[in-house]
C-alpha cells in the first residue's frame, strides 16, 4: 500500500509525473528487487558500499549478500531478513524507479525523508509503512481513537484489498461532526457496542466497490449497487463481529440501509477514513457507541 | 439436482447464489426478498431445498426457517449468515436448519453443501 501512498507524495512534491507513477505501476509486476536496493532503503548499507558490492558481484562468480558479508557490511541474519523483503510492495516500487532511471536510489531516499518530514512521522512509524503490513500501515492514518476503531478500519482495508482491489490506499482519517454524500451504504450492529459503519461516495466512485463486488457492470450509483456495497460492508461487519466474538463480545448485524440521493451525515465526532481506489476516494464512514444520523 | 429457493434481501448475493447453483446444473426456481416472501414462495413451489439468509428486514430467516419447518420438517433449509454469526447458528441448528453457509461465496462450500443435501 506505501508504493501507491509514497507514488501519490511523489507527484504532488513535483518528483515524479502522473504519467510516469501509472508507468512504475504497470512495470511492478515484473521486477525483481535487488538486495542491496533494500539494504539501503532500511539503512542497513550506505549507497556508496551497495554500488561497490554490486560492481564486485560483476566480476565474481558471488551473490550480492554473500559478498556483503564478507565485506563486513551485513550479517547472514540480515541477508536473511533482507531477502524477506524482496516480495515487498514498497520495495519493489522502488526497485521500478532506479530501473527504468526514473529516479536514483539517492533521490528516493532524500524525497522519503521530505514525505517523513511533511506527515511527521517517526522512524518507527516509517518502518511500519514500509513493512506491507496493512494493519501497522492503516494504524499511522487514523486519528486518535478507540483499539476498536483501529480494528474495525484494519478489517475493512484488509477485506477491501481482498476482495475489491488490491491497489487500494488510504489517506489521513479525520474526525468530523458532519459530512455530506451524493450515496451511501451502512449497516448498524447492535449488542455490547452500537456500531455503525457503512461507505459514503461522491458522482459514481462507488461503483469501484460496487462492480467488482458484484462482479457487475453498474453504470450508475442506484439501489442496486449501492445493495453491492451494503453486502460488502455486511461481509467487512460480519469478520469483525466474529473477531469480538471471541473475546466475548456480542454483535448482532441489523440489515444494510441505502441512500441513493445526496445525504448529510451527523453525528458527533465520527470517523471518516478516505480510501483511494483507482480515480476515486470513497469514504468508509464509522462511529462506535456514538449516534449517527442520515437526513 | 435440486429445485432450489433462494431467500435473500440482497440482490447481489441472490444474484451470486443464482449464478453458482444454475452453473452446477441446480434449478432456482424462484427467488424472495424476505422472509414473508420466501414462506409464501415455498408454500407455493415446494422447492426442495431453501437458501435463506438470516438477517432481513419484515420476517427475518429464523422466523421464516422455523415456519417452513413447521409446514414441511423434511425440507432442507440451508441459512446463509454473515460471519459472526456464532450465536444465532447455534439458535438456527436447534430450529432444525440443516446447513450453513457464509458470505462472501465461497463457490466449492456453495456446491459441496447443495450436493450433501440433494
Amino acid at each position: 500500500m506505501f508504493d501507491h501512498i509514497f507514488g501519490k507524495y511523489l507527484v504532488q512534491a513535483g518528483k515524479l509525473t502522473q504519467d510516469s507513477l501509472e508507468e512504475v505501476i504497470k512495470y511492478e509486476s515484473s521486477v525483481r528487487v535487488k538486495l542491496g536496493t533494500i539494504a539501503v532503503a532500511e539503512k542497513l548499507m550506505t549507497d556508496k558500499q551497495a554500488e561497490e558490492v554490486n560492481q564486485l558481484q560483476a566480476v565474481m562468480d558471488k551473490r550480492f549478500g554473500d559478498i556483503a558479508v564478507e565485506k563486513g557490511y551485513l550479517t547472514d541474519d540480515q541477508v536473511g531478513q533482507l531477502l524477506k523483503k524482496q516480495g515487498n510492495a514498497y520495495m519493489i516500487f522502488v526497485q521500478t524507479l532506479i530501473d527504468h532511471n526514473i529516479m536514483t536510489m539517492d533521490e528516493v531516499e532524500a524525497s522519503l525523508k521530505d514525505y517523513q518530514e511533511t506527515q511527521g512521522f517517526t522512524e518507527s512509524d516509517m518502518r511500519d509503512l514500509m513493512s506491507g503490513d496493512i494493519e501497522r500501515i492503516v494504524r499511522l492514518f487514523l486519528p486518535a481513537n478507540t483499539e476498536l476503531h483501529d480494528r474495525l478500519c484494519g478489517v475493512a482495508i484488509r477485506t477491501l484489498i481482498r476482495l475489491i482491489n488490491s491497489s487500494a490506499y488510504v489517506s489521513k482519517a479525520f474526525l468530523t461532526d458532519r459530512i455530506d454524500a451524493d450515496n451511501f451504504a451502512m449497516q448498524a450492529m447492535k449488542g455490547d457496542h452500537a456500531i455503525v459503519s457503512g461507505f459514503a461516495g461522491c458522482g459514481n466512485s462507488l461503483l469501484a466497490i460496487a462492480n467488482p463486488f458484484a462482479e457487475e457492470e453498474f453504470d450508475t450509483v442506484d439501489l442496486d449497487a449501492l445493495d453491492a456495497v451494503g453486502e460488502f460492508t455486511n461481509c467487512i461487519n460480519g469478520l469483525f463481529a466474529s473477531e469480538l466474538s471471541k473475546e466475548n463480545v456480542d454483535e448482532d448485524m441489523l440489515p444494510p440501509e441505502f441512500y441513493d440521493h445526496p445525504v448529510s451525515i451527523s453525528g458527533k465526532q465520527f470517523c471518516v477514513f478516505p480510501i483511494h481506489i483507482d480515480c476515486n476516494v470513497i469514504n468508509f464512514i464509522m462511529t462506535i457507541d456514538s449516534e449517527l444520523t442520515v437526513q | 439436482m435440486a429445485k432450489v429457493l433462494i431467500v435473500d434481501d440482497s440482490r447481489t448475493s441472490r444474484k451470486i447464489l443464482r449464478g453458482i447453483l444454475e452453473e452446477n446444473g441446480h434449478e432456482v426456481v424462484d427467488e424472495a426478498v424476505d422472509g414473508q416472501d420466501g414462506v409464501k414462495k415455498f408454500q407455493a413451489l415446494k422447492p426442495d431445498v431453501v437458501t435463506m439468509d438470516i438477517t432481513m428486514p419484515v420476517l427475518d430467516g429464523m422466523e421464516a426457517l422455523k415456519m417452513i419447518k413447521a409446514l414441511s420438517a423434511d425440507t432442507k433449509v440451508i441459512m446463509v449468515t454473515a460471519a459472526g454469526q456464532k450465536g444465532k447458528m447455534i439458535d438456527c441448528i436447534k430450529l432444525g436448519a440443516d446447513e450453513f453457509l457464509t458470505k462472501p461465496f465461497d463457490k466449492e462450500e456453495i456446491i459441496s453443501v447443495i450436493n450433501k443435501l440433494s
